[in-house]
């Protein structure tokens, strides 16, 4: 089977999505779709798959023109998708999972059969080397071999070929090296596959060809034997990009953050962070490596006032910020770049003035207690905006208008523009273009030289170990690992991650020494 | 972190309850703020003409179709007659508009810090009870008695409206719940109010209460025309200045910077230091304070009396106000102006057309109806494309 | 109609169904008495012009050849409380009796319909720039607005239903109901009629429009129990104390059932809500539960719940549409404006419904003697309160 997608123009409201796409997939190969966010990788998978409709061009199967007005009929035409965010029902059976809505029944009632399914499932399983036990219960899995069941529910479908929207985001590098496994062993089946990344050294890895996707044109298409990373990165960015932060050595002084034994629980009692003990010493950057989920999260709202500690103690210098409030924490010098900028970071119907003051209105002369100085706070933006590069077309311009990069610059500007004694930035460059990433790395380490403690927290291990002067692993709401960034391999931090090693305990005096 | 209680309740239902409003506030902001508010007046309109021919059952059984367009046309020229043809029309309009507008604007203020009121018709009653008590208790002089009767209004309406508040903030009572229930306890309080000799009429074994004295009326807006039947009266005024009062809070104040923050993003709002529970109780204090008014401005100048019904539906329509005015102070004002034409002209309607003046009840809730489904006006105005849509299913794209 | 549930007092007891009312559904909201014939037109063209003589009413400008002049010549004209006319209840009955007396005398019957307290002035003042004979004004919530409109415009002539005004105004005519009169007799009738000794009432909110039904019937059980000799138990109302059973609204059918159930529970067979709608809780109750009797309110249930015919021993009639009839044949027909006009056992503003399937079940002897009864009360001899 051939799939060919021609002269694909996709238009929303201000934006063209897909400007004049062209994309042919065959089985028995696997095609990296690369493009930085907004690029609209997406929405071209999107039309690829009956959820949205091309304005102009066409879709051939083998040479055949198409229309997917759903995308039960591109699944008809052969087509699987894998999507980001798994749709699985929990409390189901892996079997159960696959065959929904599509169930083999017995009797006239319709009963579903369970074991006919549980054999096809593991039928299958076993044909690509999935591993999968077809009674397990979802909830009970871990997120790579959910990711599985995603993969299985589609051969089930006998697609012949299959999308998967960026894979490898939620797996850890031991998961992502499994993945690539059944890539292969799909592709030997005969199956073409469209992996869509925006990890150029995982698209290199396993594609046979690479289409580089930028600002909604194919801007080119590349030979994974004949292009390298850093090749492949100007052709998405269109433009000469630096991969590695530059910094110079760390010069570590007096501990700024000193975290010991904090211990977090949700609503229902579980444990989030599991006595958690680490400092952060001014001039120097730590990174927080883990595969999401491991507490971080909860770690960095307990640093920052938004989840009360049980046990344990956070000092920030001398002063105990234990359970300070957001808003004491702000004042006693401490810049948050949250990890979900839409979520906390911003308000997407504010203006980018607006944001820029969103933490800072209170005080630094923007109000006067109840009214607030706009043209003050438009002032201020505008410097900002200027200063920190944010791409708007005006500080009136509502931030939900700017593209993820541009952002996240908000926020950075915002939190980094003022006298700080701790910076703590989670997920700082999740979703931003490559250009914005070198400027948000340079601007982490513009603060860590001036003086500032710096946390980084990143489930992208590159980006930790490109930023960080320490790294931390947490694992189950623990700290398994504390170690030099110069002491310290990738693979050793995967091993890490997924749990299978252990740091004995050490204290940080050690470590920092 | 000291209000944990607002913690937890904000975890398990916060998401899905500011998505709600979100969602609906979004839908109405996707396709221009005044073209689809018109194209829904027309649409209502529209059908309302086969409201009107349905319900001329005579003329329909005896196929006088001649006869029901010309109903139909008389309704239809009354409404805009009876809004604004002269004194009397304008007059009516405004005495229609006054309470829509106070009432809407309490809704509005919820609606930008993500909460429901759903609680203006008890706030307005317990406002008009607080301020029909020093309209009847005082006997001038105006200067003195006319304020702190708005005001006493304004504090009980404040008073009513920051239960829900404190129910949520501290217990995480959904405001929904919380809002209609003090509606039935405000309801039955002022049936019992009225009964007691402090505020019951005396020679009356009706719910009715003392009459505010001539000196705690609310001046005519049209006194010096020397037309009594001209009864709007200075609590447009009031309504006005509150409107001003509302924009200037929330575009010049740091707590309107507050509100907004957290009604748009709530996790934005915590995450930059707001307190979720006490913009709850001041937003909710807010919204009871314009209600309160509301009740005042409709005892003390309209009705000049207060009955258990005094707050009628107001309350309710002002969530259609607010929503058709995108809770902004603008468009607050302008949906508030539009029901209360409406209203005026559906008087006249009634009285030269014979038309029932429930087609105006039917016409708002058409026009509300179009306004909240943008799929439903997208299908009948042919809008292009995923105009209507794109803000919330629209994810994959853009980000 | 609205989430507060605001009682409407107004409707206190005014709760008919009969089918006359369902079936002459409002199909329009002016009724035009026209007529083909055109003598009959000049009759009744002169007719007006002697009713608008004596109606005070500056009526210079109706023609005799203009063949639409029964529209412009004087209406009577209601205007409702927030229940609007088609309520099934007092509005409605009132109309009815408005449309009657208009067909009677030639005139036309219009109603304005208020949707809020708001609206009260602004449609009587709509009606005083209108033409009208008679502006009727339904229920206590418009008393204010019709005393001021009244006290504004001496040269118009008002009715007001179920308002007594302590100085009475010239020019309106109020039309009240001496509803303890029927009650009492439904009371003597209930304790005539008890098997168990028990007998029970209840309301919808402890107001005196209610109460008074109810101290009407308490006072006739009492009555009966004193010249006869028995003991018979009124549970639901204690007279003395003015306290007793209350649904608590007018609209919940549930609440009837429950009370009816209640009541059952304690001995009585035989209930008198006093509730509106919440009443017919009470007769499903009674049509579920054999030996137990409901005494109607307001209308004839009997007839306008038809479904739960059987239920019924009696109604305890109200008769509003008469009292419209009778206010404006005393206004547009007598020219008399003004005055306090009562519903009353005497006038037959007021009334028992006939007892219909139960007329065999009721011995002859009580009835004679409910007929003695109403007449010493009608006599002056016996004080239902």
């Amino acid at each position: 089977m051939e799939l060919e997608l021609r002269g694909i123009t996709k238009r929303f409201p201000g934006v063209i999505a897909n400007d004049d796409v062209n994309l042919t997939i065959k089985t028995g190969e696997v095609l990296a779709l690369v493009g930085e966010n907004g690029a609209g990788k997406s929405t071209l998978m999107n039309i690829m798959y009956g959820l949205y409709h091309a304005d102009e061009g066409q879709i051939f199967v083998d040479g055949n023109p198409v229309t997917f007005e759903t995308s039960g009929d591109a699944i008809a035409a052969g087509i699987g998708m894998v999507h980001q965010h798994f749709m699985l029902v929990p409390v189901f059976t892996v079997a159960e999972n696959v065959v929904l809505g599509v169930e083999p029944t017995t009797g006239l009632l319709g009963k579903l059969d369970t074991a006919e399914a549980n054999a096809q499932v593991r039928d299958i399983s076993g044909q690509y080397g999935l591993h999968l036990d077809p009674e397990a219960l979802i909830e009970s899995l871990p997120v790579g071999i959910q990711q599985r069941v995603e993969i299985l529910k589609v051969l089930f479908r006998d697609a012949e070929i299959v999308v998967f929207d960026e894979p490898t985001a939620v797996l850890t590098p031991q998961e992502i090296e499994e993945f690539f496994n059944i890539v292969e062993s799909l592709k030997a089946s005969g199956r073409g596959i469209v992996f869509i990344t925006h990890k150029l050294t995982e698209a290199l890895k396993v594609a046979d060809r690479i289409s580089v996707l930028r600002r909604g044109k194919t801007v080119g298409e590349a030979d994974p034997a004949e292009i390298d990373e850093i090749g492949l990165a100007e052709l998405m960015v269109g433009r000469p990009v630096q991969l590695v932060v530059d910094k110079a050595p760390s010069q570590p002084g007096e501990p700024i953050l000193s975290v010991d034994q904090i211990h977090a629980v949700d609503s229902s009692g579980r444990t989030l962070v599991d006595h958690v003990s680490f400092d952060v010493h001014a001039g120097e950057i730590v990174g927080v490596a883990g595969v999401q989920g491991n507490g971080q999260t909860e770690l960095v709202e307990a640093l920052t006032g938004l989840r009360d500690v049980i046990t344990g103690s956070i000092h920030l210098g001398s002063e105990d910020i234990t359970h300070a409030t957001p808003r004491d924490v702000h004042r006693a010098g401490v810049a948050h770049i949250p990890e979900d900028r839409q979520r906390a970071g911003l308000v997407g119907d504010f203006s980018v003035a607006e944001n820029m003051v969103l933490t800072r209105y209170h005080d630094d002369g923007f109000s006067t207690g109840i009214k607030m100085d706009w043209p003050k706070a438009r002032a201020v933006a505008a410097d900002l905006v200027e200063q920190y590069d944010v791409r708007t077309p005006s500080i009136q311009t509502a931030a939900g208008n700017l593209s993820g990069g541009n952002q996240q610059k908000v926020i950075v500007a915002r939190e980094l523009s003022r006298d700080l004694e701790l910076v703590i930035a989670s997920q700082p460059t999740r979703g931003v273009d490559v250009g914005s990433i070198e400027y948000i790395h340079s601007q982490v380490v513009k603060a860590r030289d001036e003086g500032a403690a710096v946390l980084v927290v990143s489930t992208e291990l590159d980006e930790v170990m490109a930023l960080s002067d320490r790294v931390i692993v947490m694992f189950r709401g623990r700290i398994v690992a504390n170690l030099r960034r110069d002491e310290t391999e990738h693979n050793d931090i995967g091993l890490y991650m997924a749990g299978a090693k252990e740091q004995p305990v050490k204290t940080d005096a050690e470590t920092t020494s | 972190m000291t209000d944990t209680a607002i913690d937890s309740s904000n975890d398990s239902d916060g998401d899905h309850r500011e998505g709600v409003i979100r969602r609906i506030l979004a839908r109405i902001d996707t396709t221009n703020a005044v073209v689809l508010p018109l194209l829904a007046l027309f649409g209502a309109l529209v059908i309302g003409i086969f409201v009107i021919a349905l319900s001329d059952v005579d003329k329909l059984r005896a196929g006088d179709v001649e006869g029901i367009l010309t109903t139909i046309k008389d309704a239809y020229l009354a409404l805009p007659n009876g809004a604004f043809n002269g004194w009397r029309a304008i007059n009516e309009t405004i005495v229609a508009t006054t309470p829509l507008l106070l009432a809407g604007l309490a809704v509005a203020i919820t609606f930008r810090a993500g909460l429901f009121n759903i609680g203006g018709t008890g706030q307005m009653l317990m406002g008009g009870m607080g301020a029909i008590y020093v309209g009847f208790s005082m006997d001038g002089p105006g200067f003195i008695q006319i304020p702190l009767g708005v005001l006493a209004g304004m504090v009980m309406g404040m008073a009513w409206g920051i239960i829900p508040g404190l129910l949520k903030a501290r217990a995480g009572v959904h405001e929904v719940i919380a809002t209609i229930m003090l509606n039935f306890i405000a309801g039955s309080l002022v049936l019992w109010l009225l009964k007691t000799d402090m505020f019951g009429r005396e020679g009356r074994n009706d719910p009715i209460s003392k009459l505010v004295t001539p000196e705690g009326q609310l001046p005519r807006l049209f006194g010096f025309l020397d037309r009594p039947e001209l009864r709007a009266h200075i609590g447009f005024l009031i309504a006005l200045s509150a409107a001003a009062f509302f924009w200037w809070l929330l575009e010049r104040t740091t707590l309107g910077f507050e509100i907004r923050a957290q009604g748009a993003n709530s996790h934005a709002a915590r995450y930059a230091g707001m307190k979720p529970g006490r913009l709850i109780i001041t937003s909710f204090a807010i919204a009871g304070g314009f209600a309160g008014l509301a009740g005042a401005s409709e005892v003390l100048g309209t009705q000049g009396r207060a009955t258990q019904g005094f707050a009628g539906d107001i309350g309710f329509d002002a969530i259609a106000v607010a929503l058709l005015g995108r809770s902004t102070p603008t468009g607050t004002v302008l949906a508030a102006f539009l029901f209360g034409a409406l209203q005026a002209g559906g008087q006249k309607m009634q009285v030269t057309t014979g038309v029932p003046v429930d087609l105006v009840l039917i016409l708002r809730a058409l026009i509300v109806l179009f306004i909240a489904a943008p799929l439903l006006m997208k299908a009948i105005f042919r809008f292009s494309s995923e105009a209507a849509d794109s803000g919330p299913s629209f994810g994959g794209w853009g980000a | 109609m609205s989430i507060l549930g605001v009682i409407d007092v107004a409707e206190v007891g005014f709760q008919p169904l009969s089918p006359a009312i369902l079936t002459s559904t409002r199909e329009h909201l002016t009724v035009t008495t026209s007529d083909n014939s055109q003598g009959e037109n000049m009759i009744k063209t002169k007719k007006l012009l002697a009713v608008a003589a004596v109606g005070a009413l500056g009526l210079a400008a109706c023609g005799s050849d203009d063949d639409s002049s029964t529209a412009d010549g004087g209406s009577i004209c209601e205007v409702t409380d927030v229940g609007g006319v088609d309520d099934k209840g007092f509005n409605q009955i009132a109309f009815e009796g408005a449309e009657r007396a208009a067909a009677e005398f030639g005139l036309t019957a219009e109603v304005l319909e208020s949707a809020s307290d708001a609206d009260y002035e602004t449609n009587i003042q709509s009606f005083l720039e209108k033409d009208c004979s008679l502006i009727v004004t339904v229920g206590f919530l418009l008393g204010d607005a019709t005393a001021t409109a009244a006290a504004a415009n001496t040269d118009k002539q008002f009715a007001i239903i179920d308002v007594g005004y302590e100085d009475a105004i010239p020019n309106v005519l109020t039309l009240n109901f001496a509803t303890a009169e029927p009650s009492f007799l439904a009371g003597y009738l209930a304790a005539g009629m008890t098997e168990t000794g028990k007998v029970a009432t209840y309301g919808g909110i402890n107001i005196p429009p209610v109460t008074v039904f109810m101290d009407g019937f308490a006072n006739g059980v009492t009555y009966y129990n004193t010249t006869k000799g028995t003991a018979v138990e009124v549970l639901g109302w204690d007279f003395a104390a003015q306290d007793g059973s209350f649904a608590g609204n007018f609209e919940n059918l549930d609440d009837g059932k429950a009370l009816a159930s209640s009541f059952a529970d304690e001995g009585a067979d035989i209930i008198f809500p006093v509730a509106g709608p919440v009443g017919l809780g009470s007769s499903a109750y009674a049509a579920e539960n054999d030996g137990i009797r409901i005494i109607g309110v307001d209308n004839d249930l009997t007839v306008s719940n038809p479904n739960e015919s059987a239920v019924y021993l009696t109604s305890v009639l109200k008769k509003i549409d008469e009292a419209v009839f009778a206010a404006a044949e005393q206004v547009v027909v007598n020219g008399q404006g003004g005055g306090a006009y009562v519903g009353t056992l005497e006038n037959d503003g007021v009334g028992l419904a006939p007892y219909h399937e139960q007329a065999d079940d009721v011995p002859q002897e009580l009835k004679d003697e409910i007929e003695a009864l109403k007449a010493e009360i009608i006599a002056g001899n016996v004080l239902v309160n």
